[in-house]
Formats: structure tokens, sequence, C-alpha cells
């Protein structure tokens, strides 16, 4: 068996610097990562990358800041396996490998011109932010900018200090609601989706980008199209194991859709008749 | 960083396990490069009083004066591996648990018995927190070589939880169903890459069942191939016996 | 020279001055009426008119343990992709699993392409084999028109009793011919007796499930829902048996195994099956294809259901291997037998014109 070194392996990762680890929560740490000589990461707003530890393996990760950003990506880990567990071993320095970007983004060319309604829930602003802050720095090309964000309480809350700079906007409307209070919230207590009836937008030039656990994403939908919001207006960013990215390995499959190359992001109309979807 | 110290511990066993390892030839000394065996009993007679950082302990535990020794080891170290199937899920000792413990002390004991103590017999985990599993009956020393090497770098190691069968048909063994002999594997953890079906024998579910068994599954399987359900069941609990006591936790909770 | 013929007698000689140069591989009996491909040095142990082997010949396209890169991970991240590949000569390989091969093909040279399966089918010669009779009661070839050969080889052998008559199909077929020279040109006797063949095995292949072939997809569409699926989900244990004998299967899963030392390694990857427990959960230990059934309608709708809209072709080649193999008896034809009587879509006429 001859052994044969490749070129052009779609395997091949690129080498990232960690050049900031900051902790988010109790199991959530954010990361700034710069590919080699500063090259661009290159990706559209809700694109994943894999990125790889050797000895560990390989783990699909949401982007979490806009391409706008020059010269260095961010993303906001989860310890939840194995990969995610050493990354967050990680310090300053350390070099991890990546892979993509992966899949199909939002559509941002598409929301030109129009309202957007950002729904978070939980780790989902995580995807929702790298389009929150591409919308933020292209501002002129949008319309009204509406973003609600839900978790579970106020010490889960992930990006606090960026979430007050949006809500000091005044071209961004941003309200937020926890599941469980504690003394110190003054917002809104209740499930992501009592915020949507208060919401004011035109539903026929509105775009409504939901995130959240698989759990939301019915509720937030139904509640969205009794604001008479377009289906093919609505797009959701869907979890899934995608283990190669490359539309092969099948562990990240959505009845005939790969969610690595198909999707992540899925607009409401094309899934809303494919049964594993949602 | 220094090599770990590691330290072997047995409880009611048959040893083979850790015979594996003495056994395992070249690549013992890779391992032996790798951490520092402080307390061996089976290879070395030193013994060991002060804090290590991994323990191996093979065997089951089955009576009050181990379930003491155990919590003792779990305390001083800061790895527990549970090592080879008595230790993981009871194993064979688990038969003892088909039986009145009375019963069974005084057939061991006679008339005596009532000095010896003893319990239920239960595996490793059902009696300490521990780290990592090594199935098998033996073990399987590749996979053994894996877990240690996941231990090494403070990673997790899964052990897999699809059948048996699944390695087998990788390693393109003709079906022992085929030639008439009752497995297994259709219901036994993989992990060991089917090594006995791979030398011409059957699986005797040494590893513990996937945690989703399809227990009325069987029903189709023992029609195909027209083998009688008690010799299935009995085979089953050979190994097994001790998921019983999980099961009667699960149900009180 | 397109058709020729090879005696009988030479068949041994065949294999052995094949394999001179280059590794065969072809079709071995493993008792019980069992076989699988292996290497072989001459042609005494090939056994041409077996059921389907164990493992279909895919193993030899996408290995069931395949290194994609070794690594060194000191400090940096550097890694070294590679593929393992070698030059083989694949013999005896039936229509059906040419058939799997295609597929496979399909699938790999999709962007982004598979490149370490792309490099290692370009290393790998095939000679079919064609069957004049079925292999079992488990094949449903004829329903899938995997009976005969559609391409996909470079020699193709054909039984006429005495001799095989033999298809070039590829300048490597030509080569094979050549350089062993063993073959004669075929004959206008032979053409006949080929005709002859092929007559009867039009008699024999007749459709096996009354169902048109263009209309499985949707009769799969309309039974998303069907109890079949709750039915085989009572049955299957999961042992993933007929994914990893199926030739079109390819799913994977990519792990590191590192080296005691720690820095070093390799990334390789192996088989998966959708059918393991653990196939479709995330991290956050959601599966999202918890139930046996979900999982088996999973597999039936890969091979007649998605990739007819993304290949516009049927991914199961009717060679029988997930009901032979199955330890709860699920089989294929009985299945799509039910799913036939509850779509109302029973055509016995179907499959029954003369080609």
């Amino acid at each position: 068996m001859k052994k044969l070194t490749l070129k052009d392996s779609e395997y091949e990762i690129k080498k990232g610097k960690i050049l900031r680890v900051r902790k988010m929560t109790a199991i959530e740490t954010f990361f700034e990562i710069a590919l080699p000589g500063g090259e661009s990461l290159d990706h559209e707003p809700g694109q994943f990358v894999e990125v790889s530890l050797f000895g560990v393996g390989e783990a699909p990760i949401s982007v979490t800041s806009s391409p706008t950003k020059r010269g260095s990506f961010e993303l906001a880990v989860r310890n939840v396996g194995k990969v995610t567990g050493a990354l967050h071993k990680l310090k300053e320095g350390d070099e991890v490998g990546i892979r993509g970007p992966f899949g199909k983004g939002f559509p941002v060319r598409i929301f030109e011109g129009n309202d957007l309604l950002c729904v978070a829930g939980g780790l989902g602003i995580v995807p929702l932010r790298s389009l929150i802050n591409y919308v933020i720095d292209n501002r002129r090309d949008f319309g009204k900018v509406e973003i609600l964000l839900g978790c579970k309480t106020p010490k889960d809350m992930l990006f606090n200090e960026e979430v007050d700079e949006w809500n000091k906007r005044l071209d961004v409307k941003l309200n937020c609601t926890v599941d469980k209070a504690d003394p110190d919230w003054k917002g809104n207590v209740g499930l992501i989706t009592s915020l949507i009836p208060g919401i004011n937008l035109k539903p026929e030039r509105t775009f409504a980008v939901v995130v959240g656990p698989p759990i939301m994403y019915k509720f937030v939908i139904k509640e969205l199209l009794k604001k008479e919001i377009p289906e093919r207006h609505i797009l959701v960013s869907l979890e899934r194991h995608m283990k190669c990215g490359l539309g092969k390995c099948g562990h990240c499959q959505i009845n005939n859709f790969y969610c690595c190359q198909d999707g992540p992001v899925f607009s409401y109309d094309k899934i809303k008749n494919i049964p594993e979807a949602l | 960083m220094s090599k770990p110290k590691v330290a072997f511990f047995d409880f009611a066993c048959c040893e083979g396990c850790q015979l594996q390892v003495a056994n395992m030839g070249e690549s013992l000394l890779d391992v032996l490069g790798a951490i520092d065996v402080v307390e061996f009993r089976e290879v070395m007679s030193e013994k060991w009083d002060q804090d290590f950082d991994v323990a191996i302990v093979e065997g089951s535990i089955t009576t009050p004066h181990a379930i003491e020794k155990i919590k003792k080891i779990r305390e001083r170290c800061k790895v527990l591996i549970a090592y080879g199937s008595c230790a993981t899920i009871g194993g064979v000792n688990g038969m003892k648990n088909n039986f009145p413990l009375d019963k069974i002390r005084e057939e061991v004991y006679g008339k005596d018995y009532k000095y010896f103590e003893t319990v239920e017999t239960r595996a490793v985990p059902q009696v300490v927190k521990v780290d990592y599993l090594v199935h098998g009956c033996p073990v399987y020393i590749p996979e053994f070589v894996n877990v240690l090497k996941a231990v090494l770098a403070g990673l997790p190691y899964q052990v897999p939880d699809h059948a048996v069968c699944v390695e087998c048909k990788l390693n393109e063994n003709v079906c022992v169903y085929e030639k008439g002999v009752t497995c297994l594997g259709p219901v036994t953890k993989a992990g060991c890459n089917s090594w006995c079906i791979n030398n011409g024998n059957i699986c005797y579910g040494c590893r513990g069942m996937v945690t989703n068994p399809n227990e009325n599954g069987a029903k189709d399987v023992i029609e195909k191939y027209n083998v009688p359900m008690n010799l299935v069941r009995n085979k089953m609990n050979m190994y097994n016996q001790c998921r019983e006591i999980d099961q009667s936790e699960q149900k009180k909770r | 020279m397109q058709y020729a013929v090879l005696k009988k007698e030479y068949l041994n000689e065949f294999i052995t001055r094949l394999a001179q140069d280059q590794k065969v591989i072809a079709p071995v009996a493993k008792g019980y009426n069992q076989f699988a491909f292996e290497e072989v040095k001459s042609g005494e142990k090939v056994a041409l008119d077996h059921i389907p082997t164990i493992l279909p010949p895919k193993k030899y396209f996408m290995p069931q343990y395949e290194t994609l890169a070794t690594y060194h991970a000191n400090s940096s991240q550097k890694m070294n992709p590679v593929v393992e590949c070698e030059d083989l000569i694949l013999f005896g390989v039936h229509t059906c699993d040419l058939a799997g091969i295609q597929c496979l093909n399909m699938v790999f040279s999709e962007r982004p392409k598979d490149i370490n399966y792309l490099i290692r089918k370009s290393k790998i010669t095939i000679i079919g084999y064609g069957c004049n009779d079925y292999c079992d009661e488990y094949a449903s070839c004829r329903l899938v028109h995997s009976h005969t050969p559609n391409g996909g080889y470079d020699l193709f052998f054909i039984n006429l009793g005495d001799k095989f008559f033999v298809h070039i199909n590829t300048l490597a077929g030509d080569e094979i011919t050549e350089k062993t020279n063993l073959f004669e040109p075929a004959t206008p006797a032979d053409l006949n007796a080929l005709a002859k063949i092929r007559e009867k095995k039009r008699e024999i292949f007749a459709n096996e499930v009354p169902v048109v072939h263009e209309r499985m997809p949707e009769m799969f569409s309309k039974s998303y829902d069907s109890n079949v699926w709750e039915d085989l989900g009572k049955r299957c244990l999961a042992c993933g048996n007929c994914t990893n004998v199926c030739p079109t299967c390819y799913c994977f899963d990519v792990t590191d195994e590192p080296n005691l030392d720690l820095q070093t390694g390799k990334r390789f990857r192996r088989w998966d099956s959708c059918q393991n427990e653990a196939f479709a959960k995330v991290a956050g230990g959601e599966s999202f294809r918890k139930e046996r059934s979900a999982r088996q309608r999973h597999r039936y709708f890969r091979k007649f259901k998605y990739p007819m809209e993304k290949f516009s072709r049927l991914f199961c080649t009717g060679c029988g291997r997930c009901s032979r193999t199955c330890m709860a008896k699920i089989n294929l034809k009985e299945t799509l037998n039910q799913l036939v009587e509850e779509q109302g879509m029973k055509n016995l006429k179907a499959g029954r014109e003369t080609e």
C-alpha cells in the first residue's frame, strides 16, 4: 500500500492562532482567532467552521463575528463535548486547526432594503451576532432592525456589553426576556414568543431570522406567521452534527438536505414540509 | 509534565486482565515510557502508601471489606479506571446475585459461613464514581492503550454505543449465526474490534449491552435462526446479571 | 478488438498472469455459503457464481478504516494529508456491484470532491461478471435494472458454458487482454450463443416487486408516515449490518488516533451507520433520529427517494445484501411489497416489457 501526500485535500486545515480568550459564563468561552498572515476567513454571517485539535478531533462551530471585522474572527463555544471541552483549556497564543467556512449563511443581499427581525434564544445569539454586527456596520443598506433576545436566567445572557451597545443605538430596537428573573433583572420575564406580538414591522417587507434551541422554532414561527410574515421571509439556522462539512459523511442529514451544505440557514418555506427539520 | 503515578488494584476477579498488561509484549515498553507504575501486585512487590494519579481497578465488589477498600482507593486517586468486565459491569461474578446470599456462603465456606461477610456483587461504578471504563473479559489491549492515551491527554473516552456486529462486519467475518451458533454481538457494546469472532469464537457479551437494546427484537432473531430463548437469556446473564441493580434503582427513581 | 472469448480452461492461467505484476482481487468462498473479495494469486479459489460477497467491493474504494492525514501537534497544528492506495484489479464484480460503484462515483465526484476516493478509484481496474441466473431469493436486481451491465467496467465476462464471452470496454481492458495473451476474437457463433443467454436471462429475471421502477420515489413520498416503519423499528436491532454491507452506503465518521507520545498521530475515517444509536446526536446530547423506526425509514429513503432527487438514480442495486444479513429478518422486497400494497401502486405488468 502506497501512502501519497495530498496537495489539495478537503481535510487540510489552516492554522488559527488564538489572539484572545474570554470566559463568558460558567460554560461558554469566547475566542478571537487569526489565520496566518491575517488572511481573511471570508465567511458570510451564519456560516460555520470546523475547529480542529489534533488528537482530540473536529467540531462544527458557528462564527460569531461579522465578516466586516477584518484580520481575525470570533467564536463563542459552549463546553458540551470532547472537542469543545479541550478548547476550553486553551489560552492565548495556542493554535487550533480551522476548516471552512462551510454552509449557506443568512442571505444578507436579499435582506437589503428590508426590515429585519432577529430572534435569538439561548446560544442562538452566537450565529445571529455575526448578522447583527454585519447589519450595524452596513446600517444604511437595511430598513428597521428589531432584536429579540431570550435566555433562561440573566446570568446566562451572552455578549452583555455588546447587547447594551446595540440597545443604546437609536436605529436598533432591542428587547430581552428571561425565563426566570433574579432580583436585579429589570427586563421582561417569560418565553421569547411573548415578545413577538409587540413588534411593529410591516410583514411584507420584514425578514425574520430565528436561531435557538430546537424546541423554540415551532413556537416562534407560529407567532411570526400570526404576524403575517411570509414563509419565505422566515429564516432559521439548524443545529446538527456536521462532521465533515462536505456533504458526505451523513451525520447532519435532514431528510434530503445536508445541513452542512444546504444549510445551516434555511428559509421556512423550504423546510416546512421536511419532517426531520423542526 | 511528569509521568502520572499509576497503581493497579484487584477485587473479585481472576486477575487475567492485569495479566493482559503484563503480557502485552513490545508495546508494554511504550506504555511504561508514558506512566510510572507504583503498585502492581501481579508483577512487582513494592507497595505504595502515598497518593497517586491513576488507579486501575480490576474485579467486582463482593464484600463489605471491598466496599471500604474501593472507597479509600477513590479518595487517594485523581482518576479511576474500572478495568475488565468484573469491574465495569460485574461480569461473571454477577451470577452470585441469582442465589440467596446465605446459600452462596454456605456452599463456599461450609458450616462456619457466618464468619464470612458478603454482599451482592456490584460493578465498581455501582459503588464509586468511575472516570474511565475498559470493558472486556479480558480487556482488549488496543482499547486499553486508547483509554490510557485519553487519560494522559485529559480527554474523555467514549465506549462505542453500537453493536459488536458493526466491527464484525467491517472485519468481514462470516456471521456465526450462519454457522448455527448463537452470538451476543447484536446487543453487545463494540470497542473490541470483534476480537473473539475474528478468532473463531462467538461474542459472550462481556462488554455489556448497548444502552438501548431492542429487547423485543430478539424474537425475530430467535425465529430466523431457530435458537431457544432460554439459551439466549442464559448467555445474556453470564456477564450482565449486575444490570439488574441499575434497573431496579432506576425503577426506584 | 471489442469482443473476445476466453476458454474456461485458461481462467486459472489468466488470473496467474494478471497476478504476476499486480494485485488481483476476486470473490472467494468462506464456507457456509458466504463469500468475500480477497487477494488471489491464481484462479483456483475464485468463486464466480457466488451470492453477493459479505462486503461489497466498495471496501477497495473507501476502506473501512482510512487514514486522511498524519499530524504533529506539538504547540502548533501541523498536518500532512495523505491517501493510501494501490493498483488493483477487481475480478468477478457482479452487475449489482458495478451499479454500486457507479453510485459511489457520483457521490464522491460531486463537489466538494473527495480526492481520496477519486485517487483510489483511478488505480482500480474492474472486470465485471454477468449472472445468468438469480443468486438467491433475496436479490431484486431486475426491479432496479442492475441485472444487466450498464457500463462501469474495463472488461466484462459472460459465462457461455465452455468459455467466457468478453466485452472489452476500455483501454485498460484492452491492455489486459493483450498482456495476458489468452484471448481469441469472438466469432459469429459466440455472438449467437451470447444472444441466446440474453434471451434466457429475460425469461429468468422478472420484476421482483410489482411496481413501476420510475414510480418508486413517489411511492416513498406518500409513505413517510406509514406503519411499515413502526413495524421495522420494533424488529430492528440497530446492529448496523444492513448499511455496512450496502454497496451504496457511504456514511463515515472522522476520528483522531494519537500515538502514546500524544504529539503525533493520525486522523482517520471509518464507516459509520445511520442505524447506530449515536449517529445523529449533537454534542449537547440531543439525537435527531432517536427512534429505530425513523432510522430504518432513513435508510430506505436514502436508497429510493433522496438520491433520485440529487443524482436522478436509485441507490438500491438489488443485491439483496441488507436482507440476507439482517438479524431480524427485515427484508427489502417484503418492505417494498408492503408499501406497494399500502399505496395501491401494484402493477403486475411493471417491468414485463421486453428489452
